[in-house]
């Protein structure tokens, strides 16, 4: 790999996310975040990257960014489908959804597809749990109430480099007064 | 409980439109609980507040119930060093999905809340911590944060008055951890995300050292509430002990899953059965839990009666939790899901401290191999056994929680578990 | 003053100590793998719980509220504590595993969990012997375990760096390493990555735990997670005997522990002292032990035609000796002492020759400026220089010591590899007759023209001063051609020692070195030309410099024992490059 650097953008949205705390290790988690960013994961040369950018041991970068299940260790997919299948998702059929996902695209939970479009993960409750079955897509937006169809449709987009919108998901209570009220 | 819960008008999240916009919020009376404190700092006096809010009996919206006002009078006298809010919007207890409504929909309540919370104890920095995968939530509630501080709501001196607080957005990167108080702590520090060893408490050594008191987001949106209507009006809402309105996160096996506002003390069935429009399929139901995973789960026959309160769930051998409500239907296998959640507190275990570590794992590892069909009986006494061994004796209570859902569920549905462990050619060899 | 009950019986305390910390310092036990004493308290391990009760005081009052049977009610805490971190209340009662079977129960619990992912590998573990797991078990944990799923796998035989090996899997997270490296050593090197029963210390990727005092970890380790590379596999302990010395290799004086089997010293390990170094050592300290075992100067050896030396007996040597020191005035003898010799040795070669009539021997110290640290590293080199100073040795820098030796015939050198560290060069000593007394081989005793071998800190008793000014002795760990360990009673003897026989296939003539101490060498020179020389032992020539400088008057062996060294009056001076 290349020597890695920051621009002096991002160089500058580092400062600020610094400015923030009282310690340059306290921002540690959020130029963690600016580095995968850029970079798609955060591979140990990334973390040292972070580690001299921050002027923190190499060893704490290292030690925080293993902890954390969002940071990819390792490179994944373009697009990385985080089902969430823990209690409220399992009983709503998130299993479901993931071992349909594991047989469209070919691989299994962990896994990336050969040609770097899809990796697939198993992850934990994602706090959408009235909207279940669900999932993330590459630690951005949340793809909720799924079916085997909208899945279908989801990869389709994301093929075509179509990325999925932001879903607000109302307070049902307040929208049946509302569409009551329209009535 | 007045009868009447079913005509309750929201107050946390109102039916207004636009109310994340910051005028739409002004116009509906937003900040004004803030700006009656700053124009009156005689009469609501910074421990005025504390005990107004202390007398409304707010109780923490983040699973453990305690009064916020009490929490809030931990704080040490100020010695002129800083001292911290840290709010926490980690939210990450399956079946808990309520603060994000919060960001989305009401987040000027949540901000005067922490304003007026770091107003009565002489704090001059927020920090609200917002767990990494609400990344779009966070984007809103910047916003938010953004547009309070351009009409001098946060910053240096707010509304005229000689008072600064600051407030910064951060995230976390996915760690259920975060949620417990000192691991935010950890967290906001920059590291790992291991709870902290108590005592020293948050408010005497938290933040960098510093005081520190640590709220859940829901809880502080309360707050305006109290300050407009005062303590007795707040405190007249809902259940006694448990008072006020509350988020109430419905999901699995109801026809409309979904976050409800009502308050405290609605019958449980109820809430079911009328707001969430009952089982799905028209099936029976099975089984309730109350307040996130870690709430020991409830049979159908326990629920008679039961009201959406401490008290009450304690009776029925429960708890309040975070009101996330998972429900399940009359074909749920509950070895599957017991599983599922020890996978959970396994996953999220942080493994600074020996029982938690060893013992999330070990309770899984069983759990699964009775899942399929090789557990034995004596797995049942075993899985008990090493949840009692868990309980009481860690750092955090990542490990109670744990262990309560183990212990119920097989307590309250043995026959299930006995009747797979017989299935297995161990017991029958 | 403020009382504790710790099993039933009254304690008093000062100040605020933690409970744990307390109960170690009576005397007591509880099991604990995570606390050490140097460290921050992490309350990790979770093992050292105790039952603790606090007495319930009258809220009006402040008296102490009593029960019917007249006895102070006791307000218990629910769970049982840590207590390592428990800090000390007056009138706190505490219950551990000893009168609390609660305690037992919940202390054998916790062990059950640390041995769920830990490997069954004692008889192939470094560690075994001397584990506190190993040992904590057999003492309180459960007999059996109860755990018949899979365990956990992590990285085995990883080199964390040039000196340590990690097993990932005998790990218990106690963060003891990482600790030291945040909190002793300063260097950050360590971490715990991962999370939860995956969690295990590590470097960041592609860093090398190179830390100078990395070793410590292996020390403090309380399982065989962290080993020795070099150790590793070389021998059981229980296979050693373990002797208390001084650090060498510079001028801190770390308080140490030899362990040697059959003669060979196969590792150093840190003494604790307070005074000195903790519990600690630089990690180069513990390479010493080469020194003691390999390319020592094993039997005289002379130089008779040319530059080939050879060996001959202690008679010819004597002889030589003799002849030379005849054949000569004692101005044209030069005599140089050591600062990596013991004040008795540096004294017992001066007084030798001040006998003959020469001036006091000149020294030059080892020091190079930058090498040290704040920590336990020094500038010096050598662990004698302020010995030297304190008998009034002729300090001499590497200029002066070069002319001194041009106008020298003889020039006698007392323990210095002067050649080697470039104080002198081998030209400087070819026109005069060199006498070498020596622990090893090297590139002074190379162009020497006599060479004495002389036992090395491993083989005698002697004492030492460090730089701040503390006098510290060692013992003999290993026997020489002419030392018994049964006969000597400041020997200790390992299993093998006592139990062994000559016959026993693990006892061997070969780690024994032919040399002698210093004194001894000369008693037998002084006999041979009848001076009035002779010690028995470096206990009399300890209390020769006892009377005879102030300094050292109320200094001896016993003190030193008793104190674990004793402070000298002396100035820290800047040690100044020779």
């Amino acid at each position: 790999m290349a020597e890695l650097s920051f621009t002096e953008e991002e160089l500058k949205e580092i400062e600020q996310l610094k400015a923030k705390f009282p310690t340059a290790k306290a921002a540690t988690l959020q130029v963690l975040w600016v580095a995968q960013r850029k970079y798609g994961h955060v591979e140990p040369e990334v973390q040292n990257l972070v580690a001299e950018t921050l002027d923190v041991p190499k060893s704490h970068v290292h030690g925080v960014a293993s902890f954390y299940t969002q940071y990819y260790k390792e490179e994944k997919g373009k697009f990385v489908l985080d089902v969430c299948t823990c209690l409220s998702c399992q009983l709503c059929g998130g299993y479901d959804i993931l071992h349909h996902l594991e047989e469209k695209l070919g691989i299994e939970a962990g896994e990336t597809t050969d040609d770097g479009m899809f990796s697939i993960q198993s992850v934990e409750c994602l706090g959408a749990c009235g909207y279940a079955p669900m999932l993330q897509v590459t630690n951005g937006v949340y793809v909720n109430n799924l079916t085997k169809e909208k899945v279908d449709t989801l990869i389709d987009n994301l093929k075509n480099g179509k990325m999925p919108e932001f879903e607000s998901m109302a307070m049902p209570e307040l929208e049946k007064r509302n569409q009551a009220a329209s009535e | 409980m007045a009868q009447d819960w079913k005509s309750f008008e929201p107050l946390l999240i109102p039916d207004i439109p636009n109310l994340q916009q910051i005028e739409v919020y002004e116009g509906n009376g937003g900040y004004d609980a803030l700006k009656k404190i700053l124009n009156d700092q005689n009469e609501w006096s910074r421990d005025n507040v504390v005990n107004e809010v202390k007398q409304a009996n707010i109780r923490g919206r983040g699973g453990a119930g305690f009064n916020a006002g009490l929490k809030w009078s931990f704080m040490p006298d100020p010695d002129g060093g800083p001292r911290y809010l840290a709010c926490n919007g980690d939210e990450s207890e399956p079946g808990t999905f309520k603060d994000r409504k919060i960001f989305e929909f009401n987040p000027h309540l949540f901000i005067e809340g922490a304003l007026i919370a770091a107003y009565a104890m002489t704090i001059d920095t927020i920090y609200v911590y917002i767990r990494g995968e609400y990344i779009s939530w966070v984007e809103k509630f910047q916003k938010a944060v953004d547009d309070a501080y351009e009409k001098g709501y946060l910053g240096e001196n707010i509304m005229g008055t000689d008072i600064s607080i600051d407030l910064e957005v951060t995230y976390g990167a996915g760690a259920y951890i975060c949620g417990e108080e000192t691991s935010m702590l950890e967290s906001l520090e920059g590291k790992r995300g291991y709870p902290r060893v108590k005592p020293p408490f948050p408010a005497q050594k938290g933040l960098w050292g510093r005081p520190t008191t640590i709220n859940n987001i829901e809880t502080l949106a309360n707050v305006p509430l109290v300050i407009n209507n005062g303590a007795q009006w707040y405190s007249d809402l809902g259940a006694e002990e448990h008072p006020g309105p509350v988020l109430y996160g419905i999901s699995g096996h109801v026809n409309q899953p979904g976050v409800y506002e009502y308050p405290t003390g609605v019958p449980v069935l109820e809430l079911i059965n009328d707001v969430a429009g009952g089982i799905r399929g028209g099936k029976d139901l099975k089984a309730l839990i109350p307040g996130g995973s870690s709430t020991p789960v409830l049979r159908a026959d326990q629920l008679e009666g039961v009201t959406m309160n401490s008290d009450s769930l304690k009776d029925a051998g429960s708890m309040m939790g975070t009101a996330g409500m998972v429900v399940m239907d009359e074909d749920t296998d509950m070895v599957d899901v017991l599983w599922r959640i020890a996978h959970f507190y396994h996953h999220e275990s942080c493994g600074q401290c020996t029982p938690c570590r060893e013992g999330t794992g070990w309770l899984e590892k069983v759990l699964l191999k009775i899942k399929n069909g090789e557990g034995e009986m004596k797995d049942l006494d075993l899985l008990l056994d090493v949840g009692n061994q868990m309980e009481g004796r860690t750092i955090c209570a990542l490990a109670d929680a744990a262990v309560w859902p183990v212990r119920h569920t097989i307590n309250r549905f043995r026959d299930e578990f006995e009747a797979r462990c017989k299935k297995s050619t161990h017991a029958v060899a | 003053m403020p009382e504790v009950f710790i099993d039933g019986k009254r304690y008093e305390f000062e100040g605020k100590p933690m409970l744990l910390q307390f109960i170690l310092d009576q005397g007591l036990e509880v099991p604990f793998f995570c606390y050490h004493p140097a460290m921050s308290i992490p309350a990790n391990c979770r093992q050292c719980m105790v039952k603790v009760g606090t007495p319930v005081k009258d809220r009006e009052t402040g008296e102490f509220e009593h029960d019917e049977n007249g006895d102070r009610k006791i307000r218990w805490f629910p769970n049982p504590q840590t207590s390592c971190s428990t800090p000390l209340q007056d009138g706190m009662v505490v219950h551990t595993q000893e009168t609390s079977e609660e305690v037992a129960r919940a202390q054998k619990d916790n062990l059950e969990f640390i041995l769920v992912n830990h490997p069954l590998d004692c008889p192939i573990c470094d560690q075994a012997g001397e584990c506190p797991l190993q040992i904590q078990t057999y003492k309180y944990g459960p007999e059996g375990s109860r755990f018949e799923v899979k365990k956990v796998h992590k990285p085995k035989r990883v080199e964390l760096g040039p000196r340590v090996t990690m097993d990932a899997e005998r790990c218990i997270n106690c963060t003891r390493c990482v600790r030291f490296t945040e909190e002793i050593s300063e260097t950050n090197q360590l971490t715990i990555v991962q999370r939860g029963d995956d969690n295990y210390p590590q470097t960041a990727a592609g860093e090398e735990f190179d830390d100078p005092y990395s070793m410590n970890t292996v020390d403090i380790c309380p399982v065989g997670a962290l080993t020795s590379t070099d150790f590793r596999f070389k021998a059981r302990v229980w296979e050693m005997n373990q002797t208390p010395s001084i650090d060498i290799t510079n001028g801190k004086g770390c308080n140490v522990d030899l362990w040697t089997r059959d003669n060979e010293v196969l590792r150093i390990t840190p003494r604790e002292n307070d005074e000195v170094n903790d519990y600690w050592m630089p990690d180069a300290g513990r390479e010493a032990y080469k020194l003691f075992n390999e390319n020592r100067a094993d039997r005289p050896s002379i130089k008779l035609d040319g530059d080939n030396q050879s060996n001959t007996s202690w008679n010819n040597a004597i002889e030589t000796f003799a002849e030379v020191l005849d054949a000569h005035e004692a101005d044209d003898i030069l005599t140089v002492g050591s600062p990596h010799a013991s004040v008795e040795e540096n004294f017992a070669f001066n007084k030798f020759f001040n006998l003959l009539g020469s001036s006091n021997a000149k020294f030059t110290p080892d020091v190079i400026p930058g090498a040290g640290d704040d920590f336990l590293i020094t500038d010096d080199q050598a662990p004698n220089t302020n010995g030297c100073r304190a008998i009034n040795l002729d300090e001499a820098d590497s200029n002066s010591l070069q002319s001194a030796v041009s106008g020298a015939k003889v020039v006698i050198i007392l323990s210095d590899d002067l050649v080697g560290r470039e104080v002198l060069s081998a030209a400087d000593l070819n026109d005069s007759y060199t006498i070498s007394f020596a622990t090893n081989e090297n590139d002074t005793t190379n162009v020497s023209d006599l060479v004495i071998p002389i036992t090395c800190i491993a083989e005698h008793a002697a004492s030492y001063v460090n730089v701040d000014g503390r006098i510290q002795r060692s013992y003999p760990a290993k026997e020489t051609k002419y030392t018994n360990r049964r006969l000597n009673l400041e020997m200790s003897e390992g299993r093998l020692d006592r139990y062994g026989t000559n016959f026993d296939n693990w006892v061997s003539e070969e780690n024994k070195v032919d040399c002698l101490p210093v004194w001894q060498f000369l008693n037998k020179l002084a006999e041979r030309i009848n001076l009035d020389f002779s010690y028995n032992h470096s206990r009399d020539v300890f209390a020769d410099i006892s009377e005879q400088f102030d300094m050292l008057s109320d200094i001896s062996y016993e003190r030193m024992d008793e104190e674990n060294g004793v402070q000298l009056p002396i100035k820290q001076e800047e040690v100044k490059q020779a």
